[in-house]
């Protein structure tokens, strides 16, 4: 099998004057990988995200996710792509009004999964991101790092292929940040590719991941096991 | 898709936005009650015109015999005296078309026009036999009688000719103008209907965004998206449709068939047929109104 994300050449421009948000990106991701996304903000890691999620297509170029040539996805069967991709943000994105069972449930019943299924899977995912206990629980009665575990727990319960995380730490204390990591380590030990964009040198620094960095839509290092900053 | 999330949904939509919801229901009732009134009143000009003929509508009434006020008449109209007068008809320029009507047909619209009792009895005064059957002829112009006029009445067999326009020109301009009038305001007040399913559709969105966002991400289908959307719309143009439906029945029963119809005997009057066609219309637009937005504002502002 080859490479769940792909990118060959791809350029990515707005509309009006300016470089293009993404010029020219080659990057193979390999299943089971755990990638790091660095670069300063303007760098263009938020239009990769949103192009892997088919949020929007590129200028040029071409790009596959798992295994789909994102150019020529018909917009009809771009759910069935992100069922096999799990999002994780910044700011949890929880529904407020539901409990932590239900948020997690929700990512369920929105694709037709039956409440059989919903009821096996929901408890199984709170616990392997930590949370059993509190599926009872309002997102507002949860610490940040624990509503981040939920937001997790509901971009995996459908055992996505890909779990993408855009600055999952970018709101917590440097210790939850570890432990959020910590629990995407443990998740890509289970096979699933992390592609995971950041600005936490701590965090990048202490894993030895894979890291990509981009500056001004380029990629201007990939390494098996790189840094935050310049390594060499 | 599993109901209970869909009527859930439902509930939540139409609870959530009660006071939109209404107003979009309460204008669909008005604008369409309208509409069907004009549906009627369109029917009730086609009845006329149907009974009496419209303004191009001449009459050429033929002999029945034994009528002192119409002294040419010596007998009746004999096959030869009609043939005559069928071709001078034929052969005018000003005839579009002409057709006969026999006595038995005239007699028919007669009895739907006058009193029961002149119909009944040992020695009715009006019968099938004393009937005059008449050449209906539909004019070119409406303005253009004078040569048919002429060159049929002084033929043989011709009893007398009416001309519909004196009679009908009138009656049509007052239903018409009434039929415009209900139109224009139901047009006015279905555009106002349209805007209001948008604005409501905005506020649901507008509401709903973090869980749209989430469905998006999750790979909710787009239908199972906008499916909430649509059931709102639906319900409420139902509901809108289902109160415009209500208020013509209470117009056909208490203003045509309780009120007018002993009154009148002269007008053939729209009743529950013409009511079931006009109902079937306001089912339609009803709900088309508010899912034709639907349908495209919720690609618009769902990203769908």
């Amino acid at each position: 099998m080859g490479p769940v994300i792909r990118f060959e050449k791809v350029t990515k421009s707005y509309p009006g004057p300016g470089r293009p948000a993404l010029s020219q990106v080659s990057i193979d991701v390999e299943k089971g990988e755990f990638v790091f996304l660095v670069g300063t903000s303007g760098s263009g890691k938020s239009t990769a995200l949103r192009l892997i999620l088919r949020e929007m297509r590129p200028t040029s170029g071409r790009l596959y996710v798992a295994g789909k040539e994102i150019n020529r996805l018909a917009t009809w069967k771009v759910p069935r792509l992100r069922r096999q991709i799990g999002t994780v943000f910044q700011d949890f994105r929880l529904l407020p009004s539901k409990t932590v069972n239900e948020n997690v449930a929700f990512a369920l019943q929105v694709i037709g999964k039956s409440q059989r299924e919903i009821s096996r899977l929901v408890p199984e995912t709170l616990d392997l991101v930590g949370l059993a206990d509190k599926g009872n629980r309002m997102p507002d009665e949860l610490s940040g790092g624990e509503q981040q575990r939920v937001a997790i727990a509901r971009a995996m319960v459908n055992r996505p292929m890909i779990l993408i995380a855009d600055e999952p730490t970018g709101n917590l204390d440097p210790a939850t940040s570890l432990d959020i990591v910590g629990l995407l380590d443990r998740i890509n030990g289970t096979g699933t590719t992390v592609l995971m964009a950041t600005h936490d040198h701590g965090i990048v620094d202490s894993m030895r991941k894979r890291v990509i960095e981009l500056e001004h839509g380029q990629v201007v290092r990939d390494e098996a096991t790189g840094v935050y900053g310049f390594s060499g | 898709m599993q109901l209970s999330h869909l009527f859930t949904n439902l509930r939540q939509g139409l609870r959530r936005h009660a006071s939109m919801h209404a107003a979009v229901v309460l204008t669909l009732f008005v604008s369409l009650s309208l509409a069907g009134l004009g549906a009627l009143l369109v029917q009730q000009a086609t009845l006329i015109r149907d009974d009496i003929g419209d303004e191009l509508t001449v009459e050429v009434f033929l002999c029945v015999g034994g009528e002192t006020r119409f002294p040419q008449c010596t007998g009746p109209v004999t096959d030869e005296q009609r043939s005559t007068i069928e071709s001078a008809i034929t052969a005018n320029p000003e005839v579009e078309s002409y057709r006969r009507i026999t006595q038995a047909e005239q007699y028919d619209i007669l009895r739907k026009l006058a009193s029961p009792d002149v119909f009944e009895g040992p020695n009715p005064i009006i019968t099938v036999e004393n009937t005059p059957e008449s050449l209906r002829i539909t004019l070119k112009d409406a303005d253009e009688y004078d040569g048919v006029v002429s060159a049929v009445s002084d033929l043989d067999g011709v009893r007398d000719i009416r001309l519909a326009k004196d009679l009908v020109d009138q009656v049509f301009r007052t239903i018409g103008a009434l039929q415009y009038l209900a139109w224009g305001a139901a047009a006015v007040l279905l555009v106002a209907a349209v805007l209001l399913v948008g604005n409501t559709i905005r506020l649901a969105a507008l509401a709903r965004r973090k869980e749209i966002e989430i469905m998006r991400l999750v790979g909710a289908s787009r239908i199972f998206i906008a499916t909430p959307f649509l059931l709102e719309a639906l319900f409420t143009g139902l509901l809108g449709a289902g109160l415009a439906v209500g208020a013509l029945a209470a117009f056909t029963e208490f203003g045509i068939v309780r009120g007018l119809d002993p009154a009148i005997e002269a007008i053939p009057l729209i009743g529950w047929d013409e009511f079931t066609l006009s109902s079937i219309g306001v089912v339609i637009i009803g709900p088309a109104l508010t899912i034709l937005p639907t349908l495209l504002l919720t690609r618009k502002y769902l990203r769908l």
